[in-house]
């Protein structure tokens, strides 16, 4: 087992389990909190696939602006409800279950998959070579996104303006907090 | 274990080297608090600790020892995993984001080459923006941890401060990656060795005297960025979070003894991070004056000699005028800290939004224009 | 990067903090439940006087959202500022150029709407 191996072993568990922790926590900042934790190990994984600059995004924008809102908005409700609701109850403890089940036959089927995969491969060398190593370099990625894609680009831009409006309509709507008359 | 050395013996330095710079960062705590409160009592005109050792040195020790014995406290109404959890994880962002800064000039002994950081990134500033960024839930896990409405209100206004201020953190680097032209902060620090020449519109710039530096550069990406970072550290004037007579002390009323001590540490690490990347932006990092590492080389060589001694009196000495400016720039933080009032929270809110990120979107515009216009109109 | 090196010294700093914290309880004590007023949350001195339904401003989630949407448009400066000189030299400067200031004018009017409409006035 060589390095790389174990690294990946242990970043998808940790993946896994703050994914598991997600579902199966009562308290909803504690499954925030695992999400977080999620979302830290992808950036890893991103590491080792040799994309760094995705991985520094991936930090930046996931981890410590989706999540914060995330785990903000959370803090705003009282949560007692919440709580109580999760911890009893046959039909909640049934969906807790059928919901760890659905991850675990997603787990299996892909496990079948890159058994069969890999042996259609012929077992081709590690994880880190499988990898393009032109995706995570700074200067293709620019060049990618810069000439060829530069009318979704743009479109980003008018996508984030149209969430900006939107929230603040949203929240001046009838009955919101902000609303104006 | 990507990239920590290739043999036994590399790794195992690598290993000990992050230990070192972490317990570097733990052990300029006491330091830096005895030079805030002997600094804010000199200011302030009267004396700070000078009873406990030699000009009150030894009076963090004592207080150490102080915190050792209080009792271990917890709310009863709080969450206990977050209570405990939100000291311990607010070191391990500030430990990570400083083990990137590069402190001096690669120690080449025979055979390896140690890099005097902890460990080297090769997208530098967007892996500390990131780390960095993952200090908001420090607070938010000490807000809700307390239990308290006025812990967590505390806590929501110190995560909405720190996220406004990361924008303008953010938009004041563009400035200086786009004339670097990297994001790797070895390279950066190489970029600004010697003497100050640049070219543009055909002309050449240059001068005998002043050093290639960032803040010739980039005079207001210097000023913004360092503004941004007092409200990324909470410090003073932006430090609403344990503004006293407002909030109690925010969200770490209910802490005591070593937990509080630990948000201490988190919070002088992100100052430490902060003058760090002052001093490898604008200040070029470990570099002297107008001299390259390679002059100072051979000067130490001239002087001694040996290949190996010189080497390492190379690093040492580099070593030294990077904590020089290092020192300079907390000592800057201390003093605007006793120095300026506190802003009121909607003010602190405006300014980071309505004044720092139009300043700083048109510090980049102005530095990518005037960068194009440079290289393509040639008198 | 060191990704090895980053997990080895996070959970270095896990256990540390947790041996610190022990040896504090260790060598401090476990609070005792001496009185209720003890294990009460601090309220200036006065019994705790918590209502049942103290509701936090909105503002906080609209701050966070919007952090959001200029946080990815800084993002997407970022490879652009990082290869500016290297496009200049390629010869597309002013196409990368003009792209840019065409996104950035966007980012602009969204940030001056944004403003003007007052959705992030604290009271």
């Amino acid at each position: 087992m060589t390095a790389d191996t174990f690294l990946f072993w242990f970043l998808a568990f940790a993946i896994i389990a703050g994914a598991l922790g997600v579902v199966l926590m009562t308290n909803p900042i504690h499954s925030a909190l695992g999400l977080v934790l999620t979302m830290v190990s992808v950036a890893a994984i991103f590491v080792t696939l040799q994309a760094y600059f995705l991985a520094g995004v991936q930090l930046i924008v996931y981890a410590g602006a989706v999540m914060v809102l995330f785990v903000m908005v959370l803090m705003l409700f009282d949560l007692k409800n919440e709580i109580q609701a999760f911890s009893r109850g046959r039909i909640r403890g049934a969906l807790k279950i059928g919901s760890v089940g659905i991850l675990s036959g997603l787990i299996v089927g892909a496990f079948a998959k890159a058994l069969i995969a890999n042996q259609a491969l012929g077992a081709k060398g590690s994880l880190a070579s499988t990898a393009s190593t032109a995706v995570g370099a700074i200067k293709p990625l620019a060049e990618n996104l810069f000439f060829n894609h530069v009318f979704s680009f743009e479109l980003l831009g008018v996508l984030l303006l149209v969430i900006a409006v939107g929230t603040v309509a949203l929240s001046r709507s009838k009955g919101g907090t902000h609303d104006r008359n | 274990m990507t990239s920590m050395g290739t043999t036994g013996f590399e790794i195992t330095v690598n290993l000990i080297k992050t230990v070192l710079v972490f317990l570097m960062m733990v052990q300029a705590v006491p330091i830096l608090v005895w030079l805030e409160r002997r600094g804010s009592a000199f200011i302030q005109n009267r004396f700070g600790p000078n009873r406990v050792g030699p000009l009150g040195l030894v009076q963090l020790l004592a207080d150490a020892v102080k915190f050792l014995t209080k009792e271990d406290f917890v709310p009863e109404k709080g969450s206990r995993f977050m209570f405990y959890a939100a000291p311990v994880f607010a070191l391990i962002p500030a430990a990570i984001a400083y083990m990137a800064i590069p402190m001096s000039v690669p120690l080449k002994l025979e055979g390896a080459t140690f890099l005097i950081q902890g460990f080297e990134v090769n997208v530098g500033i967007v892996f500390v923006l990131g780390v960095s960024s993952l200090a908001a839930y420090t607070i938010l896990m000490a807000g809700w941890g307390s239990g308290s409405k006025y812990s967590l209100m505390g806590a929501m206004r110190a995560s909405a401060q720190i996220i406004s201020y990361e924008l303008a953190l953010g938009l004041s680097i563009v400035g200086v990656i786009l004339i670097y032209g990297t994001f790797n902060l070895t390279d950066m620090i190489n970029a600004q060795h010697g003497a100050l020449s640049f070219s543009m519109f055909g002309y050449t710039v240059s001068s005998a005297y002043l050093p290639n530096w960032g803040i010739f550069y980039q005079p207001i990406g210097m000023i913004l960025f360092f503004a941004a970072t007092f409200a990324e550290s909470n410090r003073l004037p932006f430090d609403l979070a344990e503004g006293e007579a407002e909030l109690v002390a925010g969200f770490h009323t209910e802490y005591g003894g070593f937990k509080m001590l630990m948000f201490f540490i988190g919070e002088y690490g992100h100052m430490m991070i902060a003058s760090g990347l002052m001093a490898t932006f604008f200040f070029g990092g470990y570099s002297i004056w107008n001299f390259t590492p390679q002059q100072v080389y051979e000067w130490l060589y001239g002087l001694v000699g040996s290949e190996l001694l010189a080497n390492i009196l190379n690093t040492v000495v580099h070593f030294l005028s990077y904590n020089l400016k290092f020192a300079i720039f907390l000592w800057i933080f201390i003093w605007v800290r006793w120095t300026l009032p506190r802003f009121r929270y909607d003010q602190l809110m405006d300014i980071g939004w309505k004044t720092m990120l139009p300043w700083a979107l048109a510090n980049a515009m102005l530095t990518a224009t005037l960068i194009f216009a440079g290289s393509y109109f040639i008198f | 990067m060191p990704l090895g090196g980053v997990i080895f010294i996070t959970v270095f700093i896990s256990v540390f903090g947790y041996i610190l914290i022990r040896l504090a309880r260790l060598t401090g004590g476990t609070a005792k439940k001496t009185s209720q007023a003890k294990f009460d949350i601090y309220e200036c001195g006065i019994p705790v006087e918590e209502k049942k339904d103290t509701k936090i401003s909105i503002k906080f989630y609209l701050t966070a959202i919007l952090f959001i949407l200029f946080d990815i448009e800084i993002i997407f400066m970022y490879p652009w500022a990082a290869n500016f000189k290297n496009f200049i030299v390629s010869g597309a400067g002013p196409f990368v150029f003009v792209s840019m200031f065409i996104f950035l004018a966007i980012f602009i009017f969204g940030l001056w709407w944004e403003i003007k409409s007052k959705a992030l006035e604290w009271d």
